[in-house]
């Protein structure tokens, strides 16, 4: 029957691999933000080839599920190092490519997409006014974008940014797929290990939760402080 | 002081400004007045380059720039010596009124934050709004930002001031405090070149006002030759018109 205190045995052992999980979604929605604005740029650009590529590829990695990604980088990465590599005449092991890289990969560029489409919106909510008072009070183009784009647009970015970022968390329960233990996937073995899988996994979605929770308390918090007094 | 010659500008090879001369004396108040799509605010934006004329000459405090040849750093310069008031304010939406005022003389002329600081106060006291320094845009009626981008404009002791329809936007309860303001900004001794459809306040605050009509200056002189004694018939035909419909 349902034993409660195997659910805090489980939680215990299931917070273990918290700090991993958070690192791995944080490195993977800061590589995304990259990737997304400069997506964002190239777009901007409208060279006429590459724009159509980046709509294909857009289109491709919305329109597949991240599992199937997942599997697609997991087999294909590791060729790909290779054969990069041995381009510089460096030798590779294919079965040396850590799985956490593989994730990284993955995620990174599915979600480079979405951030994408979060920066072109927030830029798109900056109005134009205000770089011409800049530019008519003689802001290089470097002082606009620090000082008056950048601050805007990240506070316009961040909640869902930050919304992103517990995508991403959710997310990672896929890694298990790849051998990478995050808090899914940590549930995963100690069920399996007492057999007590209803417990873990309810001690799984506890932990998932309060992640959740505390990181909306956090952002809620922040974007008042950044707003301030306007809207 | 402020001299313009020969002044083109079109945009997709359609010509809205055609060799145009312009000449601003020192703490002179000069307005551009003519029916809309004429080019008055085009000919205000090109004197800080936020369009970029097609050629022509303007020499501003002492220096001679070609339009057709100017790189970017004559065009910050050239920026830095004049300042703008748009018809939507244009204030930065994230900072205060005070901020607002300060940042440019801390990002653009470096100054310390403390200095920047009093100058503001200095300049906000001036527009009458020292009660209203820490409130957001969003927080002050239409009147209060202009006034707020006025102060901004002083605060960096520009060689000239670019009024663009500085009330139009405005509810018409509010656009008196606003003129109140441009006049202060005006006894002050700073230049100004003003493109209103107020005529009764261009009348009254202007040395110079030029009738602008089809991209092209049609006649300019002193407020009362135009406003009363013009014999050129656009002019007549569009003040006219102008006090017609005010009636």
């Amino acid at each position: 029957m349902f034993d409660i205190v195997t659910v805090f045995e489980s939680l215990i052992e299931i917070v273990k691999v918290v700090p991993k999980t958070l690192f791995l979604a944080l490195v993977i929605l800061i590589l995304s933000f990259i990737l997304g604005a400069m997506l964002t740029y190239i777009q901007s650009l409208n060279i006429p080839v590459v724009k159509q590529i980046i709509a294909v590829l857009q289109s491709f990695l919305r329109g597949t599920p991240n599992v199937v990604l997942l599997y697609l980088v997991y087999y294909s990465l590791p060729l790909v190092v290779t054969s990069f590599l041995s381009l510089f005449g460096v030798g590779f092991d294919p079965a040396s490519l850590n799985s956490a890289a593989v994730v990284i990969v993955t995620f990174s560029i599915c979600y480079s997409v979405f951030q994408s489409e979060i920066i072109r919106g927030a830029l798109h909510s900056l109005d134009k006014d205000q770089i011409e008072a800049a530019q008519s009070l003689g802001y290089s183009t470097s002082q606009t974008l620090r000082k008056v784009i950048i601050p805007q647009v990240m506070t316009e970015a961040l909640p869902d940014t930050m919304n992103a970022f517990l995508i991403i968390i959710k997310a990672l329960s896929l890694a298990f797929l790849v051998t990478v233990v995050d808090i899914f996937a940590q549930a995963r073995l100690v069920g399996a290990q007492t057999f007590s899988y209803l417990e873990a996994f309810v001690a799984a979605a506890l932990v998932y939760w309060v992640i959740c929770g505390a990181l909306t308390y956090v952002v809620n918090k922040l974007e008042n402080r950044m707003r301030r007094g306007y809207v | 002081m402020l001299n313009l010659r020969n002044l083109n500008l079109s945009f997709h090879g359609n010509k809205v400004l055609e060799d145009i001369d312009l000449e601003v004396k020192k703490g002179e108040v000069v307005t551009l007045i003519g029916p809309s799509g004429t080019g008055k605010t085009s000919l205000l934006r090109c004197i800080n380059l936020l369009e970029k004329p097609d050629s022509g000459f303007i020499s501003l405090g002492g220096l001679d720039y070609d339009f057709s040849s100017i790189d970017k750093k004559e065009t910050l310069n050239l920026r830095r010596k004049t300042a703008m008031v748009f018809q939507q304010y244009n204030l930065f939406k994230n900072k205060t009124a005070i901020e607002n005022v300060m940042d440019a003389q801390m990002v653009v002329q470096k100054k310390s934050k403390k200095e920047a600081y009093e100058k503001s106060m200095e300049e906000l006291k001036r527009v009458g709004l020292e009660a209203k320094v820490d409130a957001y845009p969003n927080q002050l009626s239409g009147g209060q930002q202009q006034r707020v981008s006025i102060a901004r404009a002083l605060a960096v002791e520009p060689e000239v001031i670019l009024f663009d329809e500085p009330t139009s936007a405005l509810d018409p309860e509010l656009v008196g405090e606003v003129l109140k303001s441009i006049e202060e900004v005006a006894k002050s001794g700073m230049t100004i070149i003003l493109v209103t459809h107020e005529m009764s306040f261009a009348q009254d605050i202007s040395d110079k006002v030029v009738f602008m009509d089809k991209g092209q200056v049609a006649e300019s002189g002193r407020p009362e030759q135009i406003f009363k004694e013009s014999d050129n018939a656009r002019t007549q035909q569009f003040l006219n018109k102008f006090y017609a419909a005010a009636q």
